[in-house]
């Protein structure tokens, strides 16, 4: 087939045209309907506002709120995700007895679903009923408010989203570390070169790029946190925990506000956008350092 | 040959006759009528749809598909229906609460069962009111919904508990008149230690927290020298859910989680049913579920021991239009018709509506819904007559003494004189967001009972001017049962 076969409009087009319409299509009317205000319930006909969903998006305390939660729960919840995991990958790459077993087991809770975990979590965390609190009256230690009191019932979010997707940090570190060259370590110990030398000096900056994939995927995805807060707390108490995807939910799926929700899902987008590339700015430097 | 025509007549014979007999059973006949209803996972109220299912289907050989949503998520999946007028349910189940909002999409309900015997079996609060909108039927109540007073008769006819709360506080120990009665005896039975706790409600955001918080305030604000000024004013809309009775109810609300179980604050209303059967608190407030349960032996510490009364009510009620506090020369109950009782519609965009309203008048029949009202864990109350005047249908779960004061709390609430009713208006869930997410805030010490209600009616006011005053007034007045304003 030649570069200039007409036949290949015929691949290209239906592809073009179904991306069209799955993707760029929805995403250009949901940024027409956030200049709207527009209702279904109750039904008000919509009548263009311009930027003024994003003006009182902007000056309302619960978005702020959302997204200093969000971010709370995403940066803290990563970062002890890629120690954790960063740590037992290592552990399993040194071919620890029953490592076959370990990592098996160790993967199990990123191939759950988020919404049974959240339920199995919300059990456990139970003030009354739950054997958390009733490990801790055993000891005769006070119950706790788990999911009662806001900074309680972040970290219990945080626990979970750490338990549930350090395996995932696991899995890639592990790929990542089975991937490096021996012969480098070869010659570290020839230098006499400490186990903790070898791994500042060699492991970390070699798993640097793939560190930095990691950390991005896990980022972005921490940031669409949904289930789990809907399933442990519902954004409670109060809004302490209420998560930018909980309060576009809310408002979109209780309230049905649509043009609101609309311009609350394309900041939510920019807020994104912001912290992809700010991250990969951060990174870029020590990246180009290893070339 | 002769014999083999014979036998082959014979046989087609015998066909026929089985199957007009059998259509003869289907009265009237839906064979091969499949209805999808929408309703909250089961048990409660699920199962009652599924009791009235099997009977319809043994009458009209038709079928029903219980389709089941958690509660968080049932308004969302039937207003995405309604409102993109599709047929995926026959019927939805729902809060009356919502029914502003579904009115457009809901077809009338036939004249012919707007009369009869059946009908006006019905508690004229439902027939009345409930089921109303601007004059038309548009749903039909299937269960009714009023909060009630829940204690344990063990502890309170103990004569050494009587002796010392005389002692304590008084005067007797009996069923509250007054809420401060109320929290006395939840800080008298107060005792953690013997895991004895004094009252249990719900507090939970997403637990049918507001409903409780509603019931306190009814007693300070649903003033019968202005009737139905309780949430807003209806001259004006203006919220009046910061006045000093909203505040007084809040207060007394957020005392009442402090007499709780450990981690009250984390009760819905299932947990609150669970601790008044485990025996763990004294006493409690929340819908007739709590009696039905917590007399059922196989599920209740406390089965033979459940006494039933009004909520309590005050003697002094803020007067939204005169801004004062109006005295009565008696305490007066304001028994609150929470939720106001689970309802069914059928969407006009169904294909089987005369099917469907069919379905409606078996499944709420006096005989179906009495049988669903006394079992345990249908979610089912009292909304007919017939449901408290029977009181040998409630001995099978209760004592002759629990089912005369359950039926008596029950008839009293319904048709008491002032029976304070739910808030009904489009855009509902909008307005009682914001009361969860400001509750949460004052009952976790965030904030104080006044800045909490201010921020309600703030955003209470704003709503109702993006919404339009005028079309929420008269939807206000509609739902409170005043007259439109002129």
């Amino acid at each position: 087939m030649l570069r200039n076969d007409p036949i290949k409009h015929v691949f290209i087009w239906p592809a073009v045209l179904v991306v069209l319409a799955i993707s760029i299509f929805p995403l250009i009317y949901s940024l027409t309907t956030s200049f709207l205000s527009y209702r279904l319930i109750p039904p008000i006909p919509p009548r263009v506002v311009w930027f003024g969903n994003y003006a009182s998006l902007l000056q309302e305390p619960r978005f702020w709120n959302a997204i200093l939660t969000t971010t709370l729960i995403a940066f803290i919840a990563v970062g002890l995700q890629y120690v954790i995991g960063f740590g037992v990958a290592l552990a399993l790459n040194a071919r620890v007895p029953g490592e076959r077993l370990f990592r098996v087991a160790l993967l199990l809770p990123m191939l759950l679903a988020p919404v049974a975990v959240a339920l199995v979590a919300r059990m456990i965390f139970n003030p009354t009923m739950g054997p958390l609190n009733q490990l801790l009256s055993m000891f005769g230690l006070a119950n706790l408010p788990f999911l009662t009191n806001g900074h309680w019932a972040l970290a219990c979010i945080i626990a979970v989203e750490i338990w549930q997707w350090t395996p995932f940090i696991i899995l890639m570190m592990l790929a990542g570390l089975q991937t490096l060259p021996e012969d480098v370590y070869e010659a570290a110990e020839l230098e006499n070169a400490s186990a903790w030398q070898q791994f500042w000096g060699i492991t970390f900056p070699m798993m640097l790029p793939i560190s930095g994939a990691v950390v991005f995927i896990r980022l972005i995805e921490s940031y669409k946190i949904m289930d789990t807060v809907f399933v442990m707390t519902g954004g409670g108490p109060g809004v302490d925990t209420e998560t930018l995807t909980l309060f576009a939910y809310q408002e979109g799926f209780k309230k049905f506000n649509l043009g609101y929700t609309s311009a609350l899902s394309f900041l939510f987008l920019i807020a994104i956008t912001i912290i992809g590339v700010t991250y990969l700015a951060l990174l870029r430097p020590h990246l180009e350092k290893r070339r | 040959m002769l014999r083999r025509t014979f036998l082959m007549l014979t046989t087609s014979l015998a066909m026929a006759c089985a199957a007009s007999q059998a259509h003869a059973a289907c009265s009237p006949d839906y064979s091969g009528v499949t209805l999808t209803v929408a309703t909250q996972t089961g048990p409660y109220i699920a199962s009652a749809l599924k009791l009235g299912a099997d009977e319809w289907t043994k009458k009209t050989c038709g079928k029903v598909n219980v389709v089941e949503f958690p509660w968080s998520e049932l308004y969302p999946k039937i207003v995405t229906s309604l409102t993109s007028s599709d047929a995926t349910f026959d019927l939805v189940s729902f809060a009356p609460a919502w029914l502003p909002d579904f009115v457009p999409y809901l077809s009338e309900m036939p004249k012919d069962m707007q009369s009869g015997k059946d009908w006006d079996d019905i508690e004229p609060a439902y027939r009345e009111r409930l089921m109303v909108w601007e004059g038309k039927i548009y749903s039909q109540s299937m269960d009714g919904d009023v909060h009630t007073y829940t204690y344990r008769t063990d502890l309170f006819s103990d004569p050494k508990e009587k002796d010392a709360f005389k002692a304590k506080y008084g005067y007797d120990l009996a069923p509250p008149k007054t809420w401060k009665q109320y929290l006395d005896i939840a800080e008298f039975f107060q005792r953690p230690d013997k895991g004895l706790w004094g009252t249990a409600e719900a507090f939970r955001r997403g637990g049918q927290q507001f409903w409780f918080f509603f019931s306190h305030a009814a007693a300070y604000t649903n003033n019968p020298n202005y009737p139905g000024a309780m949430f807003f004013d209806p001259e004006t809309m203006d919220a009046q859910i910061n006045n000093p009775g909203w505040v007084k109810g809040l207060e007394e609300y957020i005392r009442a989680s402090k007499l709780g179980p450990p981690n009250a604050l984390n009760f819905s209303f299932g947990e609150v049913n669970a601790a008044v059967a485990g025996g763990q608190v004294a006493e409690s407030i929340g819908w007739g579920d709590t009696g039905v349960i917590a007399a059922d032996p196989k599920q209740s510490k406390i089965s033979g021991k459940v006494g039933s009364a009004v909520l309590p009510g005050s003697d002094e009620i803020w007067n939204a239009k005169t801004k004062k506090w109006d005295k009565f020369p008696a305490v007066l109950p304001a028994p609150f018709m929470a939720f106001g009782g689970w309802q069914v519609g059928v969407p006009n965009a169904g294909k089987n509506q005369k099917a469907a309203w069919d379905f409606v008048k078996t499944l709420t029949s006096p005989e179906v819904s009495g049988q669903a009202a006394i079992t345990g864990g249908t979610g089912v109350n009292p909304y007919r007559k017939s449901h408290t005047a029977n009181l040998e249908l409630w001995s099978k779960i209760f004592s002759p003494a629990e089912a005369k004061e359950y039926l008596g709390a029950q008839a009293e609430s319904i048709n008491g004189k002032n029976v304070a009713l739910d808030m009904r208006l489009p855009g509902y869930f909008s307005y009682t967001e914001v009361v969860e997410i400001e509750l949460g805030k004052a009952l976790a010490g965030q904030t104080t009972p006044q800045a909490a209600l201010d921020a309600i009616a703030k955003e209470w006011n704003r709503l109702t001017d993006e919404f339009g005053r005028a079309k929420q007034l008269a939807a206000y007045r509609a739902a409170m049962g005043l007259p439109p304003k002129k």
